[in-house]
């Protein structure tokens, strides 16, 4: 059976969606925003630190390069100052020996102040430098005055070791060098100084190995040239505060104020070349106090930043997916069983009550409901079986009662006026039944020309058994009234019948009056029955006071009493059950007899029909559906 | 020819003739650039060339000795030679040269200094000065000759400001050498003045055209300045012009019909002080010396 789509305004899953999945998101909105901006300060933070250790390592790196040179000077250096001053070949092969030992040094010379090698050589410099294929030496003095040059000059005045400006080497090397000078002393007095020169085309082979991201690297000397850069031309030309100058920048001067001074940093600063916020970090080489820096263009650090800042942002944002779609599984979880149990339950309002809800696992609430309704659908089955067996057996009960009922209808005289073409009498009865079949009776019947037998009972109890003691009661008393006995005998030998195997102890009250039509005079017994009423025309009443004889059906050697009592003309005789006075309103008062009497003695001049007809009217305007009691009323009027 | 490699020193002559001034002159001129090895005036003296600059110290020394050299235009009018120092070193004035390493180039640019030092009555130690400045900048000399033009702002390119310098000019000691004039022989202007005119003319009208579109001298400049493989940039080479337009403008304004006279009085300055360092025995006249070419009818 297919189930049908149920249509709901609000389904559980976007509720919880709603609930859990929103709070969320807006929290995980938060929470991403703040990532996105402290983690932006800190990612930038950690990628200056980054890059300041690269730099350093790497300006680290060049400057052991750079002491390996100086250190091969100043081995030279001290060994002159120590010993005895070596021949012109003893110097050479020294020279050559240190060269071939480090491959960083292009080439070494030893300078020696005017006369101190040799009274009678006023300029004396070995020199030992490389070549294609292997080191070669000259002798500078013969190519200039080297005593005028910086390398020679400056540490001599300064009395100290100094990393020459690079420069290009006419009649030495014939290269573009930087060179380092060590000034001897012999006995105190200044003797020379002890070169080791760095070729610049090594240093520039040697940096162009080195990368920092997606930038560029430069090396500037104490005066801030450039002495490598990617872009050539700037070596040996610019200097940063050239660039500084030519670019307006003068930022960028102050940074390479403390980039010569040895200072360590980074900075953002707008590349002269390119135009674009860049980042240099620059790192010290000490030994020759020239200073190596990076050029990072901000879009690439800020690309890194940002996607380094992106990759957490999408764990999070995979994270908040997983969540919803957890949430979303769990609500589908829970609104699934609810959806099968809604359907269920449609189909149990259709009747079919034939199905189990089955599928729906775990122990949680909802398992339990699933019990439940499993349990009550199987109980309704039971009931409706139950009740439909027991509407079954009452239909059929109904069906005899109902037919019991017909019965007694055609027990009780049905046509008014029973005797049309008498004019001495009228009568006319009613019984309205409680139940279906009722214990009240009525009857009437010609004994002769002249006598009429009237009969009102009341069975004891209702229904079937009382209808039924009621039939056997009619019959008797007919039978028994026929034999033209007087009634007294009469009520005696059908109480002695009534009382023999009387199991069911019922009884009846019965009123019997034999009546003479053409005197009017009657004789009648009363077995506990209420007393009847005479009314005459203008609304006077008598009762016709019993003797207290008990009812029938209880004690079989009971003697009753007889009555007589006279009938003027138009006086009518009113006989009814207890059910009149009985009758009870909803709110539970008595009709009662003055209520009955009032009603009789004002309406005394109507017909007898009419007279019925508003009694019944004014009882069920009283009980308001309420009946509990079998109703019968009868009424004889003497017309002549 | 002129007496350096090239730069900015030198650019109406380098303008004039890559703007076809000279040609437009008719004269088919090619611009030398000395090494400092080769003399300017001795190549003019010898007659391979015909016109070459020089400092007017220098020439008058030639003139004093008979040599027909004679000047037909003087286009820096100040003198840009002075003596630099740090203020770190503790000099403030010339007295606190004493003691100190003062550096100097020698020859013609020691004249100054030496006049200098007379007038200021000091004596500090003079070493000899390589054409750079690295000595002065790691704090090997105290005190360094430079051109304001050059040197000076190379002091500045290597990140020392002019607030941490001292500075002497020598025309604040009324020492105003002017420097670069043109210079030809004797015979050269007399057989042709009108070649010397239209050479001087288009001359000064290169100077002109160079102060007025700084930026394409600079292009054209920088263009020789690579080609002469000389270790420079354009910055450099900006402040340069600027110096040396104020050492053409000097005392004569910005229109360019007033340059190019030199001075009766800048004139007996220098060979009065040449006399006095004994480097000259007779002051060469005036007239003879020169010839004021640019303003002739």
């Amino acid at each position: 059976m297919k189930d049908e789509k149920v249509k709901v305004k609000r389904p559980l899953v976007r509720k919880l969606l709603l609930w859990i999945g929103l709070p969320l998101l807006l929290v995980y909105i938060v929470v991403i925003l703040f990532t996105y901006f402290w983690s932006g300060d800190n990612a930038l933070k950690q990628m200056k630190e980054y890059l300041f250790e690269l730099t350093s390592h790497h300006a680290s790196m060049l400057d052991g390069k750079f002491l390996k040179v100086s250190r091969a000077s100043i081995g030279i250096a001290d060994a002159i100052e120590e010993f005895s001053i070596p021949t012109k070949n003893e110097l050479y092969s020294l020279m050559k020996k240190k060269l071939s030992e480090n491959s960083d040094i292009y080439g070494m010379a030893i300078a020696f102040n005017p006369f101190a090698y040799n009274n009678n050589i006023k300029l004396f410099s070995p020199y030992v430098y490389r070549t294609d294929k292997d080191i070669a030496d000259i002798d500078l003095a013969k190519s200039y005055d080297y005593t005028l040059q910086d390398w020679f000059m400056i540490p001599k005045l300064l009395g100290t070791s100094y990393w020459g400006e690079p420069y290009y080497d006419e009649g030495g090397g014939d290269i573009f060098m930087a060179t380092y000078s060590q000034p001897m002393y012999k006995n105190g007095k200044f003797f020379g100084i002890s070169t080791a020169d760095i070729s610049l085309d090594d240093l520039e082979l040697e940096m162009s190995n080195i990368r920092i991201m997606a930038g560029h690297t430069f090396i500037i000397t104490r005066t801030g040239t450039f002495i490598y850069h990617s872009i050539k031309e700037y070596i040996m030309n610019e200097s940063i505060f050239s660039l500084a100058e030519e670019d307006d920048q003068p930022e960028l001067r102050e940074i390479g104020k403390k980039m010569i001074a040895g200072e360590q940093g980074i900075t953002t600063f707008r590349d002269v070349n390119t135009g674009e916020k860049s980042w240099l970090v620059y790192s010290p080489i000490p030994d020759c106090h020239w200073s190596f820096a990076a050029v990072i263009p901000d879009k690439e650090i800020m690309k890194t930043v940002n996607s380094m800042v992106i990759r957490q942002i999408a764990i999070m944002v995979i994270g908040l997916l997983i969540i919803l779609l957890v949430i979303l599984w769990a609500a589908i979880g829970i609104t699934n069983p609810i959806k099968k149990l809604l359907g269920f339950a449609n189909r149990i309002s259709k009747g079919d009550l034939d199905e189990k809800i089955t599928g729906i696992r775990g122990h949680d609430e909802i398992h339990e409901l699933v019990k439940a309704f499993n349990k009550m659908t199987y109980d309704l089955k039971h009931y409706i079986s139950d009740l439909t067996a027991a509407t079954k057996a009452k239909e059929s009960v109904e069906s005899e009662l109902r037919i019991a009922r017909q019965i007694q209808e055609s027990l009780l005289p049905r046509i008014f006026p029973p005797f049309p073409d008498t004019e001495e009498f009228d009568l006319y009865a009613r019984n309205i039944p409680a139940k279906e079949v009722a214990g009240d009776f009525f009857d009437f019947f010609m004994l002769d020309d002249d006598h009429i037998a009237i009969i009102i009972a009341d069975v004891s109890g209702k229904g079937i058994s009382a209808g039924l003691f009621m039939a056997v009661t009619r019959t008797l008393m007919k039978t028994v009234c026929v034999q033209g006995v007087p009634p007294a005998e009469a009520m005696e030998k059908a109480n002695i019948v009534l009382c023999q195997d009387n199991d069911a102890c019922m009884f009846t009250t019965l009123f019997l009056a034999i009546y003479n039509i053409k005197t009017g005079h009657m004789h009648w017994t009363n077995a506990g029955h209420d007393e009847p009423i005479i009314i005459s025309e203008d609304g006077s009443y008598r009762m016709l006071k019993t003797f207290k004889d008990i009812a029938l059906g209880i004690n079989e050697f009971h003697k009753y009493h007889e009555g007589e009592a006279q009938l003027e003309i138009g006086e009518k005789m009113v006989l009814y059950t207890d059910g009149v006075l009985e009758a009870t309103s909803p709110e539970n008062e008595l009709y009662g007899e003055e209520r009955f009497i009032k009603i009789l003695r004002e309406n005394a001049g109507k017909s007898l029909v009419e007279i019925i007809d508003i009694v019944t009217e004014d009882l069920d305007g009283f009980q308001k559906d309420n009946q509990f009691d079998d109703i019968t009323i009868l009424l004889l009027k003497r017309e002549k | 020819m002129v007496q350096w490699f090239p730069q900015a020193q030198f650019a109406g002559y380098i303008v004039a003739h890559e703007k076809g001034f000279y040609d437009e002159a008719g004269i088919d001129a090619t611009i030398l650039f000395s090494d400092g090895t080769d003399s300017p005036l001795q190549e003019v003296l010898d007659k391979r060339i015909e016109f070459c600059t020089g400092w007017l110290s220098q020439t008058i020394k030639i003139r004093s000795e008979n040599k027909p050299i004679i000047n037909i235009c003087q286009i820096l009018q100040k003198s840009s030679l002075m003596l630099v120092a740090k203020k770190e070193s503790g000099i403030e004035t010339a007295k606190d040269f004493e003691d100190k390493i003062v550096s100097n180039w020698g020859g013609d640019f020691s004249i100054q200094p030496i006049a200098f030092f007379q007038k200021q009555n000091i004596q500090p130690e003079v070493i000899p000065q390589s054409f750079r400045i690295d000595g002065f900048l790691v704090g090997a000399i105290d005190v360094t000759l430079a051109m304001y033009y050059n040197e000076y702002h190379k002091i500045l390119q290597a990140g020392i400001d002019e607030d941490e310098l001292v500075t002497f000019f020598f025309t604040d000691y009324d020492l105003n050498f002017p420097e670069d004039g043109i210079y030809c022989r004797d015979e050269t202007l007399q057989n042709d003045p009108e070649m010397c005119k239209n050479f001087i003319d288009a001359t000064i009208k290169g100077w002109a055209y160079a102060f007025q579109n700084k930026e394409e001298t600079l292009d054209i400049v920088m263009k020789y300045c690579r080609e002469y493989h000389m270790q420079t940039n354009r910055s450099h080479q900006r402040w340069m012009l600027g110096a040396i337009e104020t050492a053409v403008t000097y005392q004569v304004g910005d229109d360019p019909k007033n340059w190019g006279t030199l001075k009766e009085n800048d004139y007996y300055t220098v060979a009065k002080e040449l006399l006095n360092q004994k480097l000259i025995t007779i002051i060469p006249a005036y007239k003879d010396f020169y010839k004021d070419v640019a303003h002739e009818r």
